[in-house]
């Protein structure tokens, strides 16, 4: 892995977490209104460049070694779904979400 | 029969489970599809773009626009905590169709990952499957 194949997986798995957050707060709120309409968007324009430069990584990855970087946006999302959307994060909600971060680490540096 | 399929099509429940599924079909497609793809040369190469070439890309991205608007329904009714976790079995699926239909490798510590990820699915479902029988 060079420093730019590094930093693409970074830019890719922030910008995957951020459009998660956007669109679930979008989809809380009236379909109709604009506060639906500008998060929806933001929500939307962040996952399609996330998913072109994960496409171009898997040209250069296998999939199964590759795909599961994302698995660390789990408990990231969790806890910020917790601390900005207001969401309920039971202790046991976040050992789960910590479980699986930690499978998925365990995955992707095997 | 038709008001039956309406009615499991609108659980949202049931559409995570779409959504785990198309997920895992897509990015199999886009595998099989960016392998394909012509290299072009390494300056614009790391965007991707060349995979749209090939229709394997284009069955991916069907499948991608599946996953999202089944994505979305959950949204709306399952909260994030909850939903995220449980919508990464893809963790277990997508490794699994790599070593079934990819021919990719596992390795021992990878099938213990795998096994991690599974684990934590099921802490984390077994609450709301309990939660579900009382509606």
């Amino acid at each position: 892995m060079t420093p730019v194949s590094a930093l693409l997986i970074f830019i890719a798995l922030i910008l995957y977490i951020l459009g998660q957050l956007f669109l679930k707060h979008a989809m809380e709120s009236d379909l109709r209104s604009a506060r639906f309409k500008k998060n929806f968007a933001v929500g939307l324009s962040a996952m399609t460049v996330s998913f072109f430069i994960t496409l171009g990584l898997l040209q250069h990855f296998d999939l199964s070694y590759l795909y599961p970087f994302q698995g660390l946006s789990v408990v990231i999302i969790s806890l910020l779904a917790a601390a900005i959307l207001r969401e309920k994060l039971t202790p046991r909600l976040f050992i789960g979400a910590a479980l699986i971060s930690a499978g998925v680490v365990l995955v992707s540096l095997s | 029969m038709i008001h039956k399929t309406k009615k499991l099509l609108l659980k949202p429940w049931f559409q995570l489970v779409l959504t785990v599924l198309f997920v895992t079909t897509s990015e199999v497609f886009l595998k099989r599809g960016a392998v394909e793809a012509p290299r072009l040369p390494e300056q614009v190469n790391w965007t991707g773009v060349s995979g749209l070439a090939s229709p394997n890309v284009w069955y991916g991205i069907l499948f991608v626009i599946a996953s999202f608007i089944s994505w979305l329904y959950v949204l709306r009714f399952i909260p994030l905590t909850i939903a995220y976790p449980l919508s990464n079995f893809v963790h277990v699926l997508i490794p699994l169709s790599s070593w079934l239909f990819l021919n990719e490798h596992i390795s021992v510590q990878r099938w213990c990952g795998i096994a991690l990820v599974l684990l934590g699915v099921l802490i984390v479902a077994k609450p709301v499957a309990r939660m579900e029988e009382k509606l």
